[in-house]
């Protein structure tokens, strides 16, 4: 270690013996991609020939997205009935898709805001498409609940509006803090997206050669010039939704599991939800995040972007995060049994072998057991297999929120009230219809919008570096 | 610092920990003593061994999570913070001892082995119902479902694999980092990498599974899925509090001077911040959904911490609840909301000293109150809160022990002041905001 003369004299004599190990970490961006190569990849996603694939997969998405206009319509037009929404289980499906999309829509912020707050500079390469995944997942959440008031006309009933027939929502219910939580959730996240693009906007539209760029993206870089202060004023607004997004992300599942926990019944009364609920979310979040980002690095030549390092770190996140999961399964089922509730007891006995037993199953082999291939490097260096996982890590996190609800639903406390759930093909149509809604927004994002932050990305290449990355 | 001058320099505080372990464990062996032979038993000295056990074990356990997650992270930052973590870490060992007394008890106590564990003693008669009749634990519904997880051969084992899982954690990582001081190889950062991802769920498990054991079955009526986490919560907080106030003397008086810099400290008072909200967060989500469903088998828990169910009214317990929630939670998150807090010197130093306090009023909080027989409608009293001698003998005495570790390990010769030879070392010296 070298260094100057005054230095040495104050050093602390333990200075002298230092001589670090020889180690290598991985570089953020592969084989030293230049500045100017960043931009041009990037910024060549947008302004290229929009491509055949792209036209296919939006026509895909648009006939499954007709499939949730026509369950919607048909649910406005003739009533929630239509749904397989009956006693006891009167949630079914409708919760369980609300609470799987409010769960993919937790790691978009969750990659901006707290691994930003974290100093995790790996983030970049992702954090942009994560985040349009969330704007877009909250958005198809939003669905079930607002429709399923019925008539979806008064859904607005749902805001603190007492002028309007003088009655006020129910303020000590659950679901009333959910409309808080997630409208805030969604107007701050939406906020730290569109903050998040200014300065790649700006990139955009200095680019542009056709006129309609120039003026589309010229709006919504809104004057950015790459002057000093636009970027003071960016980065400290940035930190600043960072950290007002952090205890957001936090707080809406928190709530969410709180639908469940506040009320008396086995298997939803538990005390370990909420962070329960909230390492779930995370969970599936970075499952989608895999999902959607690995196929578009392939299709668009991204690997230098998003590289083994990227991968690695997401595989590990999805793995500590279903461990935490499998965790508290196991609470549950522990003091389940400790506690010698004999309700409680059954609860769990009949969610793992009653008439629900294959969803439960299903939940505990994509949840738990998948995410644990990720403990080995050979898997998570094979790209189609973590793609794979990824997929089962959906499946898993749908499943659990399926059994959640419909296992303590349809076996209460009187046998002579039990049930069979089974979803309507309008609870069919309504839910695989989201999934065309998710995805047209997705290829819209990806087309018009920059799919990666250009100028994080370039801040974490060396040459952004005074020190060259050394501390010599 | 090299090694002959460090043990010149710890030789009075050497001596102080001595004498503190001395005087505090013979004490507290005294009452531990006098609490199973007096011709009234009485479970508040070893309730007090179990207090100054718990704390001191919280700290280490928080000590030990930390080391790992710094490994598990590769943070550069932490590097020439974690050596202190390792000497810290060389205090389990004792701790395992200090558990020791309590299972000689439990196994050995004869009538009163269920002195402090009431499930211990099938023969222990439980508060006095309504009706006026009497019943034993052997008789009780709820230690009959139980029994085949509390009872004393398996409660033993466990407690065994517990101390197993975190002296081998604690030996691995220490070996890891003192190994690599001298041959410099990186296989020593890929070997505590990995024990640290296998070790973080270990530990995890051990130390929920001896939080449900040591302090939830105190009152084996109740339970709670999150108990573990808040213990972990609290173990973090403590962990971190007792890592500021060692490298603030270090970098004052020690190893650290000229090398813990504002920076390290920014980081590590982030760290205090991020687990105050936790534990709010863990400890608020626990009480909420308890308070919501009012189902008497848990309100119990958190109502002998508030009220006398006799005259109902509010009990020294409420107090010190009301200081949790103010002191434990408010005071320091809003503190550390402050940059000047956080890297200051001295203002740091008085967070990580007040947050350590409150802990232990946590840990209190946690293990002392309960049921003490009585006649009334519910069919008990609450033990009030007290601050006894036997609690200070151990919580000194077990202290001094774990300082006696501590500057043990810390006087090795072949071990370096920082990890010299660690890849990220000069990443971390120069760690600047």
């Amino acid at each position: 270690m070298s260094a100057s003369p005054k230095e040495k004299a104050g050093a602390p004599a333990v200075f002298k013996k230092i001589q670090p190990a020889e180690w290598s970490e991985p570089a953020l961006v592969s084989n030293g991609r230049s500045f100017g190569w960043i931009t041009d990849k990037i910024c060549g996603i947008v302004e290229s020939k929009t491509p055949k694939w792209w036209w296919w997969c939006f026509i895909v998405c648009l006939g499954i997205c007709s499939y949730l206009g026509v369950g919607l319509f048909y649910l406005v037009s003739t009533g929630v009935g239509t749904w397989g929404l009956a006693n006891p289980v009167n949630w079914g499906w409708a919760i369980t898709n609300f609470v799987f999309w409010i769960g993919i829509g937790h790691a978009g912020t969750l990659i901006s805001a707290v691994l930003c707050l974290l100093k995790q500079r790996w983030r970049t390469s992702i954090n942009r498409g994560a985040e349009a995944m969330t704007i877009f997942a909250v958005m198809c959440a939003g669905i079930f609940p607002l429709f399923h008031v019925g008539r979806v006309w008064f859904g607005w009933w749902l805001l603190p509006l007492p002028n309007v027939n003088a009655v006020w929502p129910q303020f000590r219910s659950p679901l009333e803090w959910d409309v808080f939580a997630v409208s805030t959730y969604f107007t701050v996240s939406l906020l730290f997206w569109y903050m998040g693009m200014v300065p790649d906007f700006g990139v955009l539209r200095d680019r542009a050669k056709k006129t309609w760029r120039k003026y589309f993206y010229g709006v919504l870089a809104m004057g950015w010039r790459n002057a000093t202060n636009h970027w003071r004023n960016y980065e400290m607004a940035y930190l600043i939704l960072a950290g007002l997004s952090t205890p957001l992300v936090l707080s809406v599942h928190t709530i969410v599991s709180f639908d469940f926990a506040v009320a008396n019944l086995p298997g939803w009364h538990t005390t370990i939800f909420p962070p329960y609920f909230v390492a779930g979310a995370i969970f599936s979040g970075f499952g989608m995040v895999l999902t959607l980002l690995l196929p578009l690095r392939s299709i668009y030549g991204l690997h230098d972007l998003i590289n083994q390092k990227h991968i690695d770190n997401m595989c590990k996140v999805t793995l500590a995060t279903g461990s935490i999961v499998g965790y508290a399964y196991s609470m549950e089922f522990f003091i389940a049994w400790y506690g010698a509730n004999e309700f409680e007891g059954f609860a769990f006995i009949n969610r793992a072998f009653g008439v629900y037993w294959w969803a439960y199953w299903i939940m505990i082999s994509c949840n738990v057991i998948c995410p644990q291939l990720f403990w080995f490097r050979k898997v998570r260096e094979n790209i189609a297999l973590v793609w794979i996982i990824s997929i089962f890590v959906n499946v898993g996190m749908w499943f659990e929120r399926f059994v959640i609800v419909n296992t303590t639903l349809a076996n209460d406390f009187l046998p002579s009230s039990w049930g069979y759930y089974s979803p309507t093909v309008v609870d069919i149509f309504t839910f695989f219809g989201t999934f065309g809604f998710f995805g047209l927004l997705f290829l819209l994002f990806i087309r018009f919008f920059p799919l990666m932050p250009m100028s994080e990305i370039k801040a974490v290449v060396p040459e952004a570096d005074p020190h060259g990355g050394k501390h010599e | 610092m090299s090694a002959a001058e460090g043990k010149d320099a710890h030789a009075g505080l050497k001596t102080k920990f001595l004498a503190a372990a001395v005087a505090g464990c013979t004490l507290g062996m005294i009452g531990l003593y006098m609490g199973i032979t007096n011709d009234e038993p009485d479970p508040r000295p070893i309730l007090g061994w179990l207090l100054g056990l718990g704390f001191w074990l919280s700290i280490a356990v928080g000590m030990l999570m930390l080391t790992m997650l710094l490994r598990i992270f590769r943070s550069s930052w932490g590097v020439v913070v974690r050596r202190q973590l390792e000497h810290g870490l060389h205090a389990f060992p004792v701790l395992a001892a200090c558990f020791a007394p309590l299972l000689l008890i439990a196994w050995f106590g004869e009538g009163q082995a269920g002195i402090l564990w009431q499930w211990i003693n099938p023969a222990n008669e439980l508060p006095e119902l309504v009706d006026g009749s009497r019943h034993h634990v052997s008789e009780d519904i709820l230690y009959l479902k139980k029994s085949g997880y509390l009872n004393i051969p398996f409660f033993s084992i466990r407690a065994i694999i517990y101390f197993g899982i975190f002296c081998g954690l604690a030996h691995w990582m220490r070996k890891c980092s003192f190994e690599q001081d001298k041959d410099g190889s990186p296989k020593w950062t890929v070997l505590g990498h990995h024990i640290s991802a296998i070790g973080i769920p270990a530990a995890a498990l051990a130390l929920t599974f001896a939080a449900f054991d040591w302090f939830m079955s105190l009152e084996y009526h109740w339970f709670s899925t999150m108990f573990g986490v808040w213990f972990f919560a609290g173990s973090m907080r403590a962990g971190l509090a007792v890592t500021i106030i060692i490298c603030f003397f270090q970098s004052t008086r020690g190893q650290l001077k000229g090398i813990y810099n504002q920076a390290h400290r920014y980081d590590l008072a982030c760290l205090s911040l991020t687990f105050t909200i936790f534990w709010a967060y863990i400890s608020f989500s626990q009480y909420f959904l308890i308070y919501q469903a009012n189902i008497p088998e848990e309100t119990f828990w958190y109502q002998i911490r508030e009220i006398n169910p006799i005259t109902e009214e509010k009990i020294t317990w409420w107090w010190v609840s009301m200081g949790l929630v103010f002191g434990h939670f408010l005071a320091p998150f809003l503190y550390l909301l402050w940059y000047r807090n956080k890297i200051d010197v001295q203002r740091l130093l008085v967070a990580a000293c007040w947050i350590l306090s409150f802990h232990l009023l946590d840990m209190y909080w946690n293990i002392l109150p309960g049921r003490v027989l009585a006649d009334n409608s519910l069919g008990y009293l609450p033990r009030e809160f007290t601050i006894s001698h036997w609690d200070i003998a151990a919580i000194i005495g077990i202290g001094g022990l774990c300082g006696l570790r501590y500057l043990q390990s810390l006087n090795q010769s072949e071990v370096e002041d920082i990890p010299v030879r660690d890849p990220q070392i000069l990443e971390s010296i120069h760690h600047h905001e």
